[in-house]
């Protein structure tokens, strides 16, 4: 099987939602819809902000409990972001729908358990916020997430960007973060045996692959170029789909 | 939450007088279906399938358990269908309106009891160990016609798919995994396919075929019939309604009969030109490990 190396998405496509959104990454590639601020029911009402609903729904099988972690790590995110603030009262419907995940080849995969958990986080998050940008619901910033596993390689370790599903299976620890707009860290987790200082090495790594410098400046091309190679700049990414998408719908204008 | 917007009285008028007069708000002819597009994914089993606005993802997938005490010679083949908040914010998500169980319980009749796949082919070891093969049908958009699309659909993934391959010497059960050896196709024996009608007018005398959403939300009855290409009736389903003449249902099933062998020789086509997208170099016949039948 093939995996894109390049992100790919596909903005309001689905015409009920509010906003819709379709994102490819590393050989994952997940349905986003938003429907919001929509009536709440009464016992998810908040007097002063809006609800904040995420549901995870696999491809294959039914969600169980590791959906329903994935969906409460995204829900406080998100909550972060959105300006709940504005729609007291209200609910905001994030959904979001595995289309496919990486599968490993040399093993034959379980259905009765879902197998999604934390490596398909950083394209779950993605298409959140893509869908949320479709929606034009107000946000104080977007985010860009990333994922990492620790592999041990000739008696040492090393640490490999955007891992397939046969590395992730082999590594010793496995890391999530996402950064704002703002270059700040709003969610990190991990799972595996890591020492502090590999944390701290991984945390950079991640920085600089979420927090890119700014293009402006032109001679730090070669610099960007180095970034570049090591993994798709998501942030670019992200704002130049947007400009894309506002190009053709002002078209008329 | 939320309920489902109903079409305004002026709408309703609209709508229903245009079909009077034979034209459809979107143009169509009144048995012509909307453009249909169909995609499969890189894995097997895996079919996106379009009609119109409505778009529906089927997803195929196998693993081994014992089968139930009293089949023990057959396999398991589920379908299962939820429509989530994604088609329309009126679906909640575990809570089944009419509509999905409506479809679940459709699908079932057509596919499932029609014997389309042979479970009997699923069985391993008697009684122990056999295929459990599961599709799971997500709605990512709903404008109508979800039965046709979803019939479609799961066929369509269902023919695409490939279990892996296994093989039995003396006690032991080897089941190969995908970098083993090449994944098999199911023993499939028949594809059933849906058509629905929707009946307009005070006397049901207005017949239209794939409705829309808007379309639906305004019939007075509907009748869904499912054939094999073969001309073999599978299922026949008028749910309440409007009384329509016995007549009118036959010439249905004769519509019916033609608009599925189209749609079969459709499919056929799109099977045919995703294989040949896979057979790079026509490695495809050299990988397989299966016997000829």
């Amino acid at each position: 099987m093939t995996v894109n190396t390049e992100p790919q998405a596909l903005i309001s496509h689905l015409p009920k939602a509010d906003g819709s959104a379709t994102f490819s990454y590393a050989g994952y590639t997940v349905v986003g819809a938003v429907n919001g601020p929509i009536e709440v029911q009464r016992r998810d009402e908040l007097p002063e902000e809006a609800a904040v609903d995420v549901i995870v729904r696999p491809a294959a099988g039914v969600g169980g409990t590791r959906e329903r972690h994935l969906e409460s790590l995204i829900q406080s995110t998100l909550r972060q972001i959105i300006l709940v603030n504005n729609f007291p009262r209200t609910l905001i419907q994030v959904i979001l729908q595995i289309i496919v995940a990486p599968e490993n080849e040399y093993v034959n995969a379980k259905i009765t358990q879902a197998s999604s958990n934390l490596p398909i986080l950083p394209a779950l998050l993605q298409t959140a916020i893509l869908s949320l940008l479709s929606s034009t619901l107000p946000l104080t910033a977007t985010l860009t997430s990333t994922a990492l596993a620790i592999v041990p390689d000739q008696g040492g370790s090393n640490i490999v960007l955007n891992p397939t599903a046969r590395e992730v299976e082999q590594s010793q620890s496995f890391h999530v973060f996402a950064f704002t707009s703002h270059n700040e860290l709003i969610l990190a987790e991990s799972e595996g045996s890591f020492t502090m200082k590999e944390w701290d090495d991984v945390y950079a790594r991640a920085y600089s692959q979420c927090c890119p410098p700014a293009l402006s400046s032109d001679n730090d091309d070669a610099m960007i170029d180095d970034q570049r190679s090591a993994g798709s700049d998501l942030r670019h990414f992200t704002r130049s789909t947007m400009e894309q998408k506002i190009v053709s719908d002002l078209y008329w204008k | 939450m939320p309920r489902e917007a109903e079409p305004s009285l002026n709408e309703r008028a609209f709508v229903v007088q245009a079909l009077q007069e034979g034209l459809r708000i979107d143009g169509r002819a009144l048995d012509q279906f909307r453009e249909l597009d169909l995609k499969f994914g890189d894995q097997y089993g895996v079919a996106d399938l379009t009609l119109g606005k409505t778009r529906i993802f089927a997803k195929v997938s196998a693993e081994v358990t014992t089968p139930y005490t009293d089949r023990p010679f057959d396999g398991i083949f589920t379908i299962t269908t939820e429509l989530s908040p994604m088609a329309s914010p009126s679906f909640e998500v575990n809570r089944p309106t009419e509509t999905e169980i409506m479809l679940s319980r459709l699908l079932e009749k057509t596919v499932r009891r029609s014997n389309a796949l042979d479970t009997e082919s699923l069985c391993l070891v008697s009684g122990q160990k056999c295929w459990s093969i599961r599709v799971d049908l997500h709605v990512l958009s709903h404008d109508g016609n979800l039965i046709d699309a979803s019939c479609l659909a799961v066929v369509a993934a269902l023919r695409h798919f490939r279990k892996p391959d296994t093989s039995i010497e003396g006690e032991t059960l080897t089941i190969y995994t995908p970098a083993e050896r090449e994944p098999v196709p199911l023993s499939w024996l028949h594809s059933p396919l849906c058509v629905t009608f929707s009946f307009f007018g005070e006397e049901a005398d207005i017949v239209v075929m794939d409705a829309n959403l808007l379309e639906e939300q305004l019939r007075v009855t509907s009748f869904t019939i499912s054939f094999n290409k073969h001309g073999e009736i599978c299922q026949g389903a008028k749910l309440g309604g409007t009384t329509v003449e016995a007549m009118t249902l036959i010439k249905c099933a004769n519509d019916a009969l033609d608009k599925v062998k189209e749609l079969t020789t459709w499919l056929d086509l799109k099977l045919v030109e995703d294989s040949k997208r896979r057979d790079k170099g026509g490695l495809m016949a050299e990988l397989s490990a299966e016997n000829e039948r």
